[in-house]
């Protein structure tokens, strides 16, 4: 039996974020071809790109569940880039030590992670796209501002009378172009 | 503590502790002593052979005490190579324990010829393959009585005959089988056979060899006249004694005990596939030990398992450990066809003489439970 700290054998036995989320921000499914350990990981993003959300699942020993539970409570309130630079030592910290033999647990921590914020960033830059398109093909129409795009959920300012009834049909065609629910605000 | 470790060690007699401790204390004579303080223990060694022998079911002259199954696996193999020169090849199973998969790989890598024979999906050997590697060139073809993981049951008559017909020897690591299976050795047909103290509630550090009176041998250990010359080095006298007590217990439990142990085995896989979704047994289909149960449990990583087991003081082990970022899935159960993820979650039970019907009860009420909890987090579970 491995040397586990008392706060990893919490982690294992009472893992934190626990589970998935419905319609992430971010997604991903990594595995270690060495081990065949796997993890998926869903992120809910704010429009500051804090993680106000994140659920993890592993396929692996009390090490590799540990240090998936660790990184979600590390990550979680921090911004995307920050929760990017995320170090195994981190996590191994966080659990008050790891035997040196399970260190690489962590490291699916890390690729879930790095994976989930290229989905979400993908995933946004997919809206911005669809966005830029549909406001191209708009002529003689209210003017439009982009203040913040998010994959399902876009900040507008639209000068004009009829700000809710262009923001329905402006969802209506975020949805149609990237298959997803894109939510159309104004500020 | 539970314990269900049974093909990785057993808990000792206490008729066989009792039965040592004269050796290990006022008795410490060496059987090979002229005088009657040490030629009065070989009469112990002696009785100990006749014991074993007769758990076997043949002659004392034909049964040699070893350092252990390893011991006497390695001497199997290098005699098996060395008896005729014109016959160096060996062919053998790829589920065998490491003591005669990699002494053969090694006798490979000094050249000789090795086949190693497939399984099928229950980890029976498939004896047209096995045949497949047998000819006038092979000197011995060695395969296990029954699979240390999975329990499975060899047809050793069978790849006996093979090895006979093209005139090889045969031998058998019956290390996991000696104790918990009626082994009627000279009707099997086998030449020599292999067999530890420990695996049968003896002691560690001892083992013995089973040479079928005229089987051509040479040894793999040199150095005194003990054995006949088969194998060097001063008796082990506490250990043969040991070995000999348990062979007697072996042979007085046999059919009592593995008729309750079967029953406590079929009560443990029932249970669990009934309240574990996806647990599948390795090898069901397959004639297997009384004793020995793998459970793939599927969605579940084996290790997460164990430690939760550990944590409930419920002792059973897997076939891959995970550490330094490689985990090499059972190469046994990987012959079988299982898939390297599936592999990944075996867990093997393992019982003994000495367990109750309460620990398999506690362990069915324990198990269900934490296999939920485990497979509520995993990526794979359905």
């Amino acid at each position: 039996m491995w040397k586990y700290s008392e706060i990893l054998m919490d982690h294992f036995m009472n893992p934190r974020n626990a589970g998935s989320i419905e319609e992430p921000d971010g997604h991903s499914e990594v595995g270690s071809p060495q081990c065949g350990d796997a993890m998926t990981l869903d992120i809910e993003v704010d429009d500051s790109d804090v993680i106000t959300d994140i659920k993890f699942q592993t396929f692996g020993c009390a090490g590799a569940i540990a240090s998936a539970s660790a990184m979600t409570e590390i990550a979680k309130g921090r911004t995307l880039d920050s929760a990017m630079k995320i170090s195994n030592r981190e996590v191994a910290e966080y659990l008050g030590g790891m035997p040196p033999e399970k260190y690489h647990c962590s490291v699916m921590g890390h690729e879930a992670m790095t994976e989930a914020i290229r989905d979400f960033k993908e995933k946004r830059d997919g809206t911005a796209a669809a966005l830029e398109k549909i406001l191209a093909g708009i002529s003689g129409g209210p003017e439009v501002k982009v203040v913040h795009i998010h994959p399902s959920r876009v900040l507008l300012e639209i000068d004009g009378d009829d700000a809710p009834g262009v923001c329905a049909s402006l969802s209506g065609e975020l949805q149609k172009a990237t298959g997803r629910e894109v939510e159309v605000k104004v500020v | 503590m539970i314990y269900l470790d049974s093909n990785a060690t057993t808990r000792m007699a206490p008729e066989v502790l009792d039965a040592i401790m004269p050796y290990l204390t006022d008795r410490f004579g060496n059987p090979s002593s002229f005088h009657t303080f040490g030629s009065a223990v070989l009469e112990e060694v002696e009785l100990a052979r006749g014991k074993l022998a007769e758990l076997l079911g043949v002659s004392p002259g034909e049964v040699y005490f070893t350092s252990g199954g390893t011991e006497s696996d390695n001497t199997a193999l290098e005699s098996g190579v060395s008896w005729d020169p014109s016959r160096k090849g060996i062919a053998t199973t790829s589920v065998e324990h490491p003591a005669v998969l990699e002494a053969a790989r090694y006798l490979e890598s000094r050249g000789h010829a090795l086949h190693v024979a497939r399984v099928d999906g229950s980890g029976v050997v498939d004896l047209d393959s096995l045949r497949e590697g047998v000819d006038s060139g092979t000197g011995i073809v060695s395969v296990m009585t029954a699979n240390n993981e999975t329990g499975v049951v060899m047809p050793i008559a069978e790849a006996a005959a093979i090895a006979h017909e093209a005139g090889a020897l045969f031998h058998t690591d019956a290390v996991q089988a000696v104790g918990k299976i009626p082994l009627p050795v000279d009707e099997l047909g086998v030449d020599m056979l292999s067999l530890s103290g420990h695996k049968l509630h003896g002691p560690k550090g001892v083992g013995a060899i089973y040479i079928k009176k005229g089987t051509p041998f040479s040894p793999l250990i040199y150095g005194g006249h003990q054995e006949h010359g088969v194998r060097a080095g001063t008796y082990n006298v506490a250990g043969i004694v040991g070995l000999g007590i348990a062979a007697e217990l072996a042979r007085q439990h046999m059919n009592e005990e593995t008729g309750r142990v079967r029953v406590l085995l079929r009560m443990l896989e029932e249970g669990i596939v009934s309240s574990c979704p996806e647990a599948v047994i390795a090898g069901a289909e397959a004639e297997r030990l009384p004793n020995t149960a793998t459970v793939l449990f599927t969605s579940v990583e084996s290790e997460a398992i164990l430690t939760l087991l550990d944590m409930e003081g419920i002792v059973v082990s897997s076939g891959s450990a995970c550490s330094t970022g490689s985990k090499d899935p059972s190469y046994i159960l990987s012959a079988m066809g299982v898939p390297q993820m599936q592999a990944n979650t075996a867990i093997r039970f393992s019982l003994s003489r000495y367990t109750e019907t309460w620990e398999i009860e506690r362990v069915l009420e324990v198990l269900a439970p934490l296999i939920m909890k485990l497979r509520a987090i995993s990526p794979y579970s359905r």
